[in-house]
């Protein structure tokens, strides 16, 4: 309970703050909080999951505070919103990628989702996601657009690339995730509070998968597969979330990409649409073959694995219809 | 174990070359020699004294390395097919409805150079082990005699044991590769051995290098008939070990990301032994409702 509160703690701290040190602390507890639930259930993999976590988040803010040093050296303030130097500004935007997971430093992320619990992966994917994402924003005026935008595309392919064939189902978020932040990272220097409405859809969406996915304790395709028998309800809004979460048109998940798509026509930037658009094709079809796992095909056999029959909670169906 | 796994990192660094050479136990510390110089100067009384090292070995010709390059890259092409096919390179319907696959198995040299064979020569034993293709090549033969005499270092308490592993997967330009059997709860052998007890070990290859001792381990007890024998061991009953020693801190196995598995042999028994073997494959048993057999209740529990 404590750890849950530390993490709140941490994000606020990051989110009201100003000045860099309290940035950089609210991180600091955060990474400091959520150590000992990834490590919670004492399996090598679970383990080994904590210390890559660990060791990626603290270099970047180790590079979070050099940049803000070399920032508060050359301009003589520590505001975030005010971040003049050149170097400081490459090195916050290569730390805040470290943090988030954005391409090319988001190797640690699907490990560390497959070896922590599904409620610890929830929150490693959203909720921690939000204080970096919010620095971004405070910061957004000054960082380099190009770099910005190189980095989400190649996220965006990676995420669509990498999901395509994996059977473990928190792999398969994290993929995605990293893919939705490629989106995120699109829009930041032209509009940021599409990237703050992508955030929280984003965030809505993957809570619910990952809540229907903890109730039915679904760890692989497998498992997905035969969940029909024990919550079919469950599983149609699980159909539905993926699919919003994949981006298709009258759910809620295409908001954000029309959005997206349509600020950036606006900015001159067309071939950057084309491309974020058809590279989203790739997920669109490991959403399709998830989706086609678990809710249209019915599997003939039924799993025995007895874990999956208690019902720990009846789960949100209504977050995914919104 | 530990020498094994080096004599595989050295196979690799040495070229393919040398893999031949793997199948003799005897040759084998030769070519581990260079690689365990760098943990200790003490020579182990059964490896042989280092004659060429590592580094000398090295073929710089520039013909060789594009023929190397054009193989990495063959590999390559026909991993992004296998990327865009499906998990594991088949379609999903095959991976959605598969309940048996055979992983291994033993119809020719090739399949036979999959493994690796050690015994305690290693540690300066004198147990012999042999691995060949059986009648009509279609089983592989692991004989060889079992021989529990300590060798006389003052360190070493016990001797005796035999194994055989196989080699970790490969991608191209000399990734690690793993199997993903999380669609499976047993491991399927057809066996048919002499009677000895057998432990079979798996190995999961984790990223840090503090858990690379990890084993998890189950028996294999076999019967000395001239029938075949089809043992089905549940992935629920392996125990974790490490370097030998089973753990206080059990968990059930995880299936997503396994590297080897191995036989061995090591019944304080001496005398020869032999075992055969069909196939080596995977079974996932809807019968089978047990998820991890040892201490399922929590070791910690919350006042």
């Amino acid at each position: 309970f404590i750890l849950m509160l530390s993490l709140t703690l941490g994000t606020m701290i990051t989110i009201t703050s100003n000045h860099w040190v309290t940035a950089w602390a609210g991180l600091e507890i955060n990474t400091l909080a959520i150590i000992p639930l990834i490590s919670k259930s004492h399996h090598p993999r679970a383990i080994e999951a904590a210390t890559k976590y660990f060791l990626t988040q603290a270099t970047a803010s180790a590079l979070m505070l050099f940049s803000s040093m070399t920032n508060a050296w050359s301009s003589g303030q520590w505001d975030i919103t005010q971040l003049t130097n050149p170097p400081s500004c490459l090195l916050l935007t290569a730390a805040i990628a470290i943090k988030l997971g954005l391409t090319p430093f988001h190797f640690w992320f699907p490990e560390v989702l497959q070896g922590s619990s599904l409620t610890t992966a929830l929150l490693l994917s959203t909720a921690m996601k939000f204080p970096p994402t919010t620095i971004l924003l405070l910061t957004s005026h000054s960082l380099n657009p190009t770099l910005l935008s190189t980095m989400a595309i190649m996220s965006i392919a990676l995420g669509g690339w990498m999901g395509l064939n994996q059977t473990q189902t928190r792999k398969i978020l994290a993929f995605s995730s990293i893919s939705h932040l490629g989106w995120m990272t699109t829009i930041i220097t032209y509009n940021p509070k599409l990237t703050l409405l992508t955030f929280y859809l984003y965030s809505l969406m993957t809570t619910s998968i990952f809540l229907s996915m903890n109730s039915t304790n679904t760890l692989k395709l497998s498992t997905l597969m035969t969940s029909w028998t024990k919550a079919p309800m469950l599983n149609t809004t699980l159909m539905l979330t993926l699919l919003s979460l994949a981006g298709l048109p009258p759910l809620t998940g295409f908001l954000p990409k029309w959005l997206i798509i349509q600020e950036l026509t606006k900015q001159e930037m067309t071939t950057t649409a084309t491309i974020i658009s058809m590279l989203s094709l790739l997920g669109l079809f490991f959403y399709l073959r998830l989706t086609y796992c678990s809710t249209i095909t019915l599997p003939p056999n039924s799993s025995n694995k007895m874990k999956q029959w208690s019902i720990k909670k009846p789960v949100n169906t209504l977050t995914p219809t919104l | 174990m530990a020498l094994a796994a080096t004599l595989l990192h050295n196979a690799y660094f040495c070229g393919r070359c040398c893999r031949h050479k793997a199948l003799q136990p005897l040759l084998g510390p030769l070519l581990s020699d260079s690689l365990s110089k760098s943990y200790s100067s003490y020579r182990r009384p059964g490896s042989q004294p280092e004659k060429k090292t590592t580094w000398q070995n090295v073929d710089l010709s520039f013909k060789k390395s594009i023929e190397v390059l054009k193989t990495q890259l063959g590999m390559l092409k026909k991993e992004t097919e296998d990327h865009l096919a499906g998990p594991e390179g088949q379609s999903l319907t095959h991976y959605m409805l598969e309940q048996t696959r055979v992983v291994w198995e033993f119809r020719s040299q090739e399949d036979l150079n999959k493994w690796v064979i050690s015994s305690d020569v290693e540690i300066g034993g004198k147990s012999e082990v042999y691995l060949k293709l059986g009648r009509n090549n279609q089983t592989a033969l692991l004989y060889g005699t079992l021989n529990t005499e300590v060798p006389r270092d003052g360190e070493t308490k016990y001797s005796g044991y035999c194994s055989m592993r196989a080699k970790p997967l490969v991608g191209s330009f000399a990734r690690k590769k793993y199997y993903d059997w999380s669609n499976f709860n047993s491991l399927y052998l057809r066996v048919r051995g002499d009677g000895r007890p057998w432990m079979v070990n798996i190995y999961t290859d984790p990223y840090f290098s503090h858990q690379k001792d990890d084993l998890y381990n189950y028996f294999m007890f076999t019967r000395g008939g001239p029938y075949w024998e089809e043992i089905k061991i549940p992935f629920s009953k392996f125990f974790l070990s490490s370097r030998g020693r089973v753990q206080d801190d059990q968990h059930p196995i995880w299936l997503d990301k396994i590297s080897t598995v191995g036989f061995t042999i090591g019944d304080k028994v001496n005398g020869p032994f032999q075992l055969e073997i069909d196939f080596i494959g995977l079974l996932n048993d809807r019968a089978h409702t047990e998820e991890f057999a040892y201490e399922t209740y929590e070791k910690n529990p919350p006042l």
